[in-house]
């Protein structure tokens, strides 16, 4: 009796850690972007910024793994036969979100941008923004299993910091064009918060698919 | 026992196969259309329960049927049966769902005119009474079921993925139930008309089980069942998908286990004479439709939801379809019985 009530949900405990395990990425990803910034806003391109990008490609490389094999099973357990497609539509977008703080991170050890010192205070509070942003969208996503009430209120919250993020994008923006750096430069930073500014935005399109899911859940 | 007998029995086990093949749709029709459980699985556990059903609880309801005319010759019983199987035929024809119960009623009663036999009409009123509450009870079961899981499943925090297997593991049990319940409530409609000329003997199976004559009949109108489930219910399924109203594995399991409920109130001899012993209302044993319990509960379980999703066209067509079957039935049965007494010199009655 027990062995068959152990395999009958062991299928499901492991896909349910495994997702679990997706989620932890990013919240991961997030608190090591926010340092590897950090140490680039103090050191530049220094061997602590290359240690601590390589370790948000590591943390890619996991969730590529991760994402891949909660597919497979999905698949070859036939599980959530009605939701599957929306549970794989959620893994991947959760990994876009971690692409995104990878890519962004790489950008900055290739291109090593000079970022003014009049200009860090709002890089600072974007980097903030986008984080919780994402680290939200984690509550909000991992609730959609669990708890449909905090999905709702947390979606607020990732609407809310996406809005703020990109009341500060637009700010700096600005402000990076109405300086006096030469041209070349002003188009490398746009380009750059623009990137900051689209992990918030791909945290919004996630929650946006989670209400949609969550809807499509209710009995 | 005479060969002829199994021949004119062949009408009944058709009617048995007809109705296993269009019912278990109604049973696990959603589990296997959503792909939460294999045909081949649930269609075995179907098909246990329902000769389970059929040979345990099956005597309440087809005591009623007897009183509604006791069909007394072999030949007559034949035509009863096959009048109800072509009347449930053309009525599908015309695209519109149809209860055996009512078809077999119809022919019963087309008999008793053919034969000069009085119809019992407080029974026929009480079975078309049930026709009426059936629906109603099953709707009022899906509803209160439904506000019950929903609470509970909010309030338990369940993950996506241990629901998943609940629900697997609910749709096969209440599959278990709902063809239980089937196999009680609808043998009289199989094969109900055959025992007042059943000439089977008791069966000793082992030295704990016996059979009498009329489980003995019940287990060959169940097997009948059974077998069009096993046989043809997956191609009925494949049909008609989700025409009715699109649901999830979880609104499926609460159709299923309402219609289930409500069968099974219709046909437990316990429970009615408990019912009774205890000054309560009880229900009358009677064959219903499996076919009016779903429907039933998925207009409830609509209304619940805001009542945007149900289609009233379609359900005014079936309505159409109820009133149909019984009639076509009748009409059937009183001029075949016609035509098999006259044309084919066959006794379809005993004065």
């Amino acid at each position: 009796m027990f062995n068959a009530k152990f395999s009958l949900f062991s299928g499901a405990h492991e896909l349910e850690q495994k997702i679990d395990e997706m989620h932890d990425q990013v919240l991961e990803s997030s608190l090591y972007f926010k340092e590897a910034f950090e140490i680039y806003l103090q050191e530049g391109r220094s061997q602590n910024y290359r240690r601590a990008s390589k370790k948000i490609k590591n943390i890619e490389a996991k969730a590529d793994d991760l994402r891949r094999e909660i597919e497979s099973r999905l698949y070859i357990r036939n599980l959530i036969p009605d939701l599957r497609a929306d549970v794989l539509m959620l893994v991947e977008n959760i990994d876009k979100v971690i692409n995104e703080f990878d890519e962004v991170a790489h950008k900055f050890y290739i291109e090593q941008p000079e970022i003014p010192t009049d200009f860090q205070a709002k890089f600072r509070l974007l980097v903030k923004q986008v984080c919780e942003c994402s680290e939200n969208m984690v509550i909000c996503s991992r609730a959609f299993f669990r708890d449909f009430a905090t999905v709702r209120d947390y979606s607020r919250k990732v609407y809310f910091l996406e809005h703020e993020s990109d009341k500060t994008w637009a700010a700096l923006k600005q402000d990076v064009f109405d300086s006096d750096m030469e041209l070349a430069h002003k188009i490398q930073l746009n380009t750059l918060i623009e990137d900051l500014a689209d992990v918030a935005d791909k945290a919004e399109d996630c929650i946006d698919a989670v209400l949609i899911f969550t809807i499509k859940r209710d009995i | 026992m005479d060969l002829s007998y199994l021949f004119f029995l062949s009408s009944g086990l058709f009617l048995g196969w007809s109705l296993g093949a269009n019912d278990a749709a109604n049973i696990f029709g959603t589990a296997v259309g959503s792909k939460m459980v294999r045909f081949r699985t649930i269609a075995m556990v179907a098909a246990v329960f329902v000769i389970l059903g059929a040979v345990f609880g099956g005597a309440g309801t087809s005591e009623t049927l007897g009183a509604l005319g006791a069909v007394n010759a072999l030949a007559g019983a034949f035509m009863v049966a096959l009048s109800a199987a072509l009347a449930v035929y053309f009525v599908l024809r015309m695209g519109v769902t149809v209860s055996t119960s009512q078809a077999i009623v119809g022919a019963i009663i087309g008999w008793n005119l053919y034969a000069g036999k009085p119809t019992d009409y407080e029974t026929l009123a009480e079975i078309c009474l049930t026709w009426i509450i059936c629906p109603l009870i099953s709707g009022v079961v899906a509803v209160i079921l439904y506000f019950i899981i929903k609470k509970l499943l909010k309030y338990s925090s369940m993950h996506l993925l241990i629901l998943d297997q609940l629900t697997r593991t609910g749709l096969i049990l209440t599959a278990a139930l709902g063809a239980y319940a089937l196999g009680a409530n609808n043998i009289a409609n199989v094969v109900g008309v055959f025992v007042p000329s059943s000439p089977f003997k008791p069966v000793h199976i082992g030295s704990v089980l016996t059979l009498n004559p009329q489980q003995v009949l019940f287990l060959l109108g169940s097997l009948a069942i059974g077998a069009g489930i096993l046989t043809y219910s997956k191609k009925v399924i494949m049909r008609l998908g989700n025409s009715l109203m699109r649901m999830t594995p979880m609104l499926a399991l609460i159709v299923v286990l309402a219609q289930a409920i409500v069968l099974l109130l219709f046909s437990s001899v316990s429970l009615h004479n408990w019912l009774i012993a205890h000054s309560l209302p009880a229900l009358p044993l009677v064959p219903v439709s499996s076919t009016q319990a779903v429907i039933g509960a998925i207009v409830g379980l609509g209304l619940a939801k805001g009542g945007r999703t149900i289609d009233w066209g379609i359900i005014g067509k079936i309505t159409v379809g109820w009133v149909a079957a019984p009639l076509m039935a009748l009409g059937i049965c009183f001029v075949s019985l016609f035509f098999l007494a006259n044309v084919f010199n066959q006794t379809v009655y005993l004065p």
